[in-house]
């Protein structure tokens, strides 16, 4: 059978060494490249109200003047969505995304951002307690260790404090099942998981003493993202 | 005679001008790998875990807290 790069080459000549790695990969880009518009279109909006739902959620468990730790903050884009009387402190592994982040506080004048730091997120800087409340926005299903993870973030909020999580937690059937299964297929390109079970922080929550599941609910539209929140025993 | 207005760990403008680290926030932080506290040298942008024997350098207002990034102290 005729590559289909030999016929849109056109000179019939055959293809160099490699060519048919880079076909296969095209054909991924082009894959991704059809789905990008609709992410874009959709599913950032779907993420969007995840961040705003998940910055209120701790805005309101730290309450006034409490310090927040957005872990995996990236660009920033849920930095402006939390109560302004509260203290942000972001961290991400990218620096580059971190600069966006800085652009990011300049532009809108975020005068409640402490600080943006460049760190591992199962070996944070922090100390014990130093927290009041944690956010972690489509974090999860990305790290390669979500349980040392969560454990790292546990010990720097304080007794009686919240962990906020936003992610995607697979769904068993339906038309989210659905959509999953093509997002599984291309999750290398998308850059996480979207059959991450919910029993991975299941699992972490039920071997961690002190730690108790108040809230879990889907973000709508489509419910394809879900908020959780933790809290520590006082 | 003029004077150091403070010693903020700021030495150039940032991308878009932005940010430098809060204070107490800086204060606060401890070294990743010992989790032990932290000697911020503002000449040099650094902060110095004198245990993990490391430097990890605040790059235009960004500390970067990883020990694969920081500069290894000698003695």
């Amino acid at each position: 059978m005729t590559p289909p790069d030999a016929r849109v080459d056109g000179r019939g000549a055959a293809p160099p060494a490699g060519k048919a790695a880079i076909t296969e990969a095209g054909q991924v880009v082009e894959a991704y490249g059809r789905w990008a518009p609709v992410y874009d279109l959709a599913f950032a909006a779907v993420m969007r109200a995840g961040r705003a739902a998940a910055a209120a959620a701790a805005s309101a468990a730290a309450g006034p003047g409490g310090r927040i730790v957005d872990v995996g903050v990236g660009t920033g884009l849920e930095l402006p969505m939390f109560d302004p009387g509260v203290r942000l402190t972001g961290i991400d592994l990218s620096e580059p995304m971190l600069r966006g982040a800085q652009r990011r506080v300049a532009r809108e004048r975020l005068g409640n951002v402490d600080g943006l730091l460049v760190m591992d997120a199962t070996r944070l800087a922090f100390p014990d307690g130093a927290f009041d409340a944690a956010v972690v926005p489509y974090v999860l299903t990305v790290v390669p260790e979500p349980h040392r993870m969560m454990d790292e973030i546990r010990r720097v909020v304080r007794p009686g404090g919240e962990i906020v999580l936003v992610n995607h937690f697979g769904a068993e059937r339906g038309p989210v099942a659905g959509v999953e299964a093509f997002l599984g297929r291309h999750s290398a390109a998308l850059g996480w998981h979207p059959q991450f079970p919910f029993a991975v922080l299941g699992d972490w929550i039920a071997a961690t003493p002190g730690i108790r599941l108040v809230e879990r609910r889907r973000i709508r539209p489509f419910g394809l993202f879900n908020l959780v929140r933790l809290r520590l025993a006082p | 005679m003029p004077t150091t207005p403070d010693d903020l760990p700021t030495t150039s403008p940032a991308p878009g001008g932005a940010t430098r680290v809060d204070r107490r926030l800086l204060e606060i932080l401890v070294c990743p790998v010992t989790k032990g506290s932290l000697t911020y040298d503002a000449d040099r942008q650094e902060l110095v875990s004198e245990a993990a024997k490391l430097a990890y350098p605040i790059r235009d207002g960004i500390p970067i807290m990883l020990p694969e990034e920081a500069r290894p102290l000698d003695g």
